[in-house]
């Protein structure tokens, strides 16, 4: 049983687990033949093969993790060898409904040296479907490698949505996170990289809409152990009608992360008096000789921006959900398909323009 | 290039080391029992109800476990700590009739000079009582009243029932709880309607006894209108022993008044400063914190403002200075609890040679308290990579009415800034104390003079150590 | 020859194990306006920096030698006490501390005399008016928001404060308009005399049409690889590097 305070989660107990009986990998064309990409349900033992440490990291904490590796129902497990840099990303789509109500998706990524990839991850369901989603992703980029992963997240407003994430990334190597948070009731997403060595570099561009009474827990951390490391945070929200988000972002300069860079940037629009918003922007240090800094600005929408689009004849809500769009386009356009990018527009619009 | 290199244990801490002989009329035995209160309560006359108040405060003492967030506070060991110590001496106000090794002490500090010259009242306290009070006549023929705590429980005890403990109730946390069981000495003011006393006042607070704990209350009562500026020094020399610290300061500021509480804290190292400051201010008062923390081994130190009229506003100004074996956990709290109240916080800390600087921050608005603006700022500056520096500020907003910022930044000095200051014929170390004095300048700039260049003396001792 | 200044001899340096002057060779005499001209990356921030003693900036080989004496292993501090000077292409901002408080340190521990509080309020405020700085300046944070011309100027009235044998001058006049180089100008021509010596680096020619040089360098690739008179200077302005390099290349 989990009692998890912030999200109003009380003596909560995981659903039975389903098969999930969809077919999720959308595009495995073009793959070069040495890259293994398989279902983890259908491959024995590949997270054994590939074991590296992240445990320091408790993501969104072992009960959340633990459970998916012990009762997966869906996922990938890749491997990309030495210099393979896929052209064009590999696309998987969650789509639950009442035959299919829920997905435990355990992703393992490995990266070998100077490999690339993209990995978008699409989760949503039908409308009315009570639908429970918890994943774990873990993403090994070695060497001069870069694996960027994207994740879309807009179930239904009657589902639970958890979703751990961690990433290590060796020398020179890049990961890059793109959360894009749009639904659910409940939703615990957490996103950590471990900056291990030399010119280590993670970045991090989310957004997030509540709407209605969504609670969201967003856990961003960057670990810099590595030199020379870098790091970005930067998440743009919205909050409207009786919405509450906890903001949570750590970066911690551990001691030899020498010449290293972090930095951290919340920007939340709050459109309702109703809303409640948390941030919680930590700073940790144990290394002088580095460049950490944060910053959070959270408020009314613009008033003269909005009084500026008003006098050309715009509504007030077509102004604000310009002023939002504005906001949020320059993260979602960093998402590789035109079609989820549409989807996401109509997603974001859908819900500043209804209620 | 001439260093000096030392440890900083070895540092010449001048004036704030030196050591009376321990000598006392009275004295607790170690440890915390309803016996050691009611001896504490009967040395002190007090009515029944503070005696009351006092075994309540135990009673949830006992009840409460140590915190275990934060800090270590493991080390420290309750039963070994005496909680009340009565000088050598009875409450003067003059010094002439101070004892001689008190009045030392205090004259070293400068506390006499400061009054001659700069302050309008002076309260010092001395291990658990206050030994010296006065206040200049002309203020007190405006109805300003400045004494220390127990000769409020006498001569205005309705006040102090009406106020005492009221904002920081002894069920808020340990320390409290501590505090209200055996707090002694501190000092009472209170301010009448619109009268604006211009010069500051000061209380210093010594602890020299070894192994001891000093549990002031400091209580202000600022009326409408009103405006007062209060300094708080403190001190102690250093012992092997572990030292305690829980006061108590209560600041009720009222409509349109406004107040400014400015704390330098020397704590030596082996004390443990788990102090609980707040100040509650009505429609359109002010209330602003100036906080200098340079010493102790341990701080908890969160001052905290509740805006609970409407147009209130509250200004934090704090710097910590943390050094080896020292833990400074620091930082303030504002809560917004009514619409249009503003907010400012700028805290910047310094850590180095091992020293362990954490910010720790609430920002805190009420859903009803909208058309709210509030801005953070918290810099850091760590010295060496020995060194540690945390931040943690916790915003939480309730409505969609307000404009929050916040920044922070950490870091070290810049090497192209030392470089660009050393090619002016300005030694190394010299630019290395020039950026940080130019670090904590918004600080110092709004103490008046001799607390600004106190507080420049205790950096320039700080860095005296390894800077180099 | 007593008349001498600075020599530096076959003057290699490098930065993070790259060299960047490969053996570069300059006489300063006293009284004497020197002109280094160049294009990018061909060394001559390295070389001001050098000269100064940034500690990045590692000597390899050869000597700077100022009034016979090498201070190739003096940290910058101790330079500036020896008479040398660096208007610093980008001026380090510094916050809290002032314009005035700074240079009365600066000039104390230059001169090794304690600057009198008022006296040297009045000498800054000459040295202000002189480079037209308004005199709320002297209580602004050094550089501290200052724009680009400000800070030069700001460097310019540094060097004449604290009087150096040899002032370096690393770009000053770029990010300046017309009114500024003038003023800059006028501060270094009244700051030149027989004690004293100006390098100017630039890599162009504005600053030329008020201040007279003595010689002017061309520096590529870590060497000077041209001494001439003013004519040199203006027939880079006509033909550019390339030409120059051309002629020296192989």
């Amino acid at each position: 049983m989990i009692t998890w305070r912030r999200i109003g989660l009380k003596d909560y107990v995981f659903p039975d687990i389903k098969e999930y009986t969809k077919e999720y990998l959308k595009n495995i064309n073009n793959i070069p033949v040495d890259v293994k990409l398989n279902k983890i349900t259908e491959c024995a033992n590949n997270a054994e093969n590939h074991k590296f440490d992240i445990s320091e990291v408790p993501a969104l904490g072992k009960e959340f993790t633990s459970f998916v590796e012990s009762s997966y129902n869906s996922g990938i497990s890749i491997y990309l060898p030495q210099n393979i840099k896929l052209k064009s990303p590999i696309r998987l789509e969650f789509n639950m409904d009442d035959k299919n109500p829920t997905v435990v998706d355990h992703n393992i990524i490995i990266a070998e040296p100077n490999s690339e990839v993209t990995i978008v991850i699409d989760y949503n369901s039908d409308n009315k479907t009570k639908t429970f989603h918890n994943g774990f992703t873990k993403v090994y980029a070695k060497e001069d490698s870069i694996v960027n992963i994207v994740k879309i997240q807009r179930i239904n407003d009657h589902s639970y949505n958890f979703d751990s994430n961690i990433a290590l990334v060796k020398e020179r190597a890049i990961v890059n996170w793109i959360s894009i948070e749009l639904g659910s009731s409940i939703s615990g997403s957490n996103y950590s990289s471990i900056l291990q060595d030399m010119a280590s570099e993670s970045n991090l561009h989310s957004i997030y809409l509540g709407d209605g009474t969504r609670k969201m827990d967003l856990g961003y951390t960057m670990i810099h152990k590595g030199p020379k490391s870098l790091s970005t945070i930067e998440t743009k929200g919205v909050l409207k009608d009786k919405s509450k988000k906890i903001f949570r972002g750590d970066l911690n300069f551990k001691r030899g992360a020498r010449h290293s860079k972090g930095s951290e940037e919340e920007y939340v629009i709050l459109l309702d008096p109703t809303v409640k918003s948390d941030s919680i922007p930590a700073l940790l240090c144990d290394e002088d000789d580095v460049e950490g800094d944060h910053a959070v600005s959270a408020g009314k929408i613009d008033e003269s921006k909005l009084f500026y689009l008003m006098s050309r004849g715009l509504s007030e809500k077509e102004s604000k959900k310009l002023i939002v769009e504005a906001s949020f386009k320059p993260i979602i356009e960093k998402i590789p398909y035109e079609d989820l990018q549409k989807v996401i527009s109509h997603e974001v619009e859908r819900r500043l323009i209804n209620g | 290039m001439e260093r000096k290199k030392t440890q900083i244990d070895d540092v010449d801490r001048g004036i704030y080391d030196i050591k009376n002989e321990f000598t006392y009329k009275y004295k607790t035995d170690k440890g915390l029992t309803p016996e050691i209160i009611m001896e504490i309560s009967r040395e002190k006359n007090e009515p029944q109800w503070m005696t009351d108040f006092r075994l309540k405060s135990l009673e949830i003492y006992n009840s409460k476990p140590i915190p275990t967030w934060g800090v270590d506070l493991s080390e420290l060991d309750m039963d070994n700590i005496i909680t009340y110590i009565r000088p050598n001496s009875k409450m003067q106000h003059s010094w002439d009739d101070v004892p001689d090794d008190i009045k030392n002490t205090f004259e070293l500090l400068g506390l006499p000079q400061a009054e001659r010259e700069s302050l309008a009242g002076v309260g010092a306290q001395y291990d658990s009582e206050v030994v010296y009070h006065n206040i200049r006549k002309e203020l007190v023929d405006q109805g300003i009243v400045y004494t220390d705590m127990e000769t409020a429980l006498v001569k205005y005890e309705d006040i102090v029932k009406e106020y005492f403990m009221k904002l920081v109730p002894p069920s808020d946390h340990k320390f409290a709880a501590l505090h209200g069981a055996v707090w002694s000495g501190g000092s009472f003011v209170y301010v009448p309607e619109g009268v604006d006393v211009d010069i500051p006042l000061q209380s210093y607070f010594r602890l020299n006894a070894p192994g001891a704990g000093q549990f002031e209350h400091t209580l202000i009562i600022v009326e409408k209108g009103a405006r007062l500026h209060f300094i708080e020094g403190c001190s102690a020399p250093k012992y092997k022993v572990n030292n305690l610290h829980a006061g108590c300061v209560e600041l009720f500021v009222k409509e349109n008044a406004s107040l400014r509480y400015s704390t330098i804290e020397n704590w030596s190292k082996n004390m443990y400063n788990l102090n609980t400051k707040r100040a509650v201010v009505d429609k359109n008062g002010t209330i602003e914190w100036i906080s200098g923390s340079f010493g102790s081994k341990v701080s908890m130190l969160y001052p905290m403002s509740i805006l609970r009229g409407e147009g209130a506003r509250s200004e934090f100004t704090g710097i910590s200075f943390a050094s080896t074996g020292q833990h400074l956990d620091t930082g303030t709290k504002v809560v917004h609890a009514a619409p249009y109240t503003t907010s400012t916080v700028n805290s910047k800390s310094i850590s180095k040679d091992g020293g362990y600087a954490f910010y720790r921050g609430l920002l805190k608005v009420a859903p009803d308290a909208h058309h709210c603006k509030a801005s953070i700022s918290c810099e850091s500056l760590m010295l060496d990579n020995k060194s540690k520096s945390d931040t943690l500020p916790i915003i939480q907003l309730g409505n969609d009415e307000i404009d929050v910022g916040h920044e922070a930044k950490i870091g070290r000095i810049s090497d192209e800034a030392i470089f660009y200051l050393m090619s002016r014929g300005i030694s190394e170390e010299e630019a290395k104390a020039m950026i940080v004095r130019g670090f904590v300048e918004p600080i110092t700039k709004e103490l008046p003079l001799e607390y600004a260049v106190e507080l420049n003396n205790l950096i320039n001792i700080e860095l005296e150590g390894t800077i180099g | 020859m007593e008349n001498k200044l600075l020599s530096i001899n076959n003057l290699k340096v490098n930065i993070e194990d790259k060299e960047i002057l490969k053996g570069l060779n300059l006489e300063i005499n006293k009284g004497e306006i020197h002109i280094i001209m160049g294009p990018n990356g061909g060394g001559k921030s390295t070389l001001a920096y050098s000269l100064m003693g940034h500690p990045q900036y590692k000597i390899i080989d050869g000597e700077i030698v100022l009034e016979g004496k090498s201070i190739n292993e003096l940290t910058a501090d101790k330079r500036a006490k020896n008479g040398i000077f660096l208007s610093f292409q980008y001026p380090e901002e510094i916050p809290g501390v002032t314009v005035e408080e700074f240079l009365r340190t600066a000039k104390t521990s230059v001169s090794g005399e304690v600057q009198k509080i008022m006296a040297f309020k009045k000498l800054l405020k000459e040295k202000m008016i002189q480079l037209e700085m308004k005199e709320e300046y002297a209580a602004r944070y050094l550089n501290l928001g200052f724009s680009g011309g400000e800070k030069k100027k700001n460097e310019i009235l540094q060097m004449s404060i604290l009087e150096p044998k040899l002032a370096i001058l690393d770009e000053t006049d770029s990010g300046l308009d017309v009114d500024a180089i003038r003023i800059v100008a006028d501060g270094v021509n009244k700051f030149i005399d027989e004690s004293r010596a100006i390098l100017v680096i630039t890599h162009y020619n504005k600053l030329l049409e008020y201040i007279k040089p003595d010689y002017v360098h061309i520096l590529i690739d870590g060497k000077i690889i041209k001494t001439g008179g003013i004519e040199l200077a203006e027939e880079i302005d006509k033909n550019g590097y390339e030409n120059i390099k051309a002629k020296f290349s192989n």
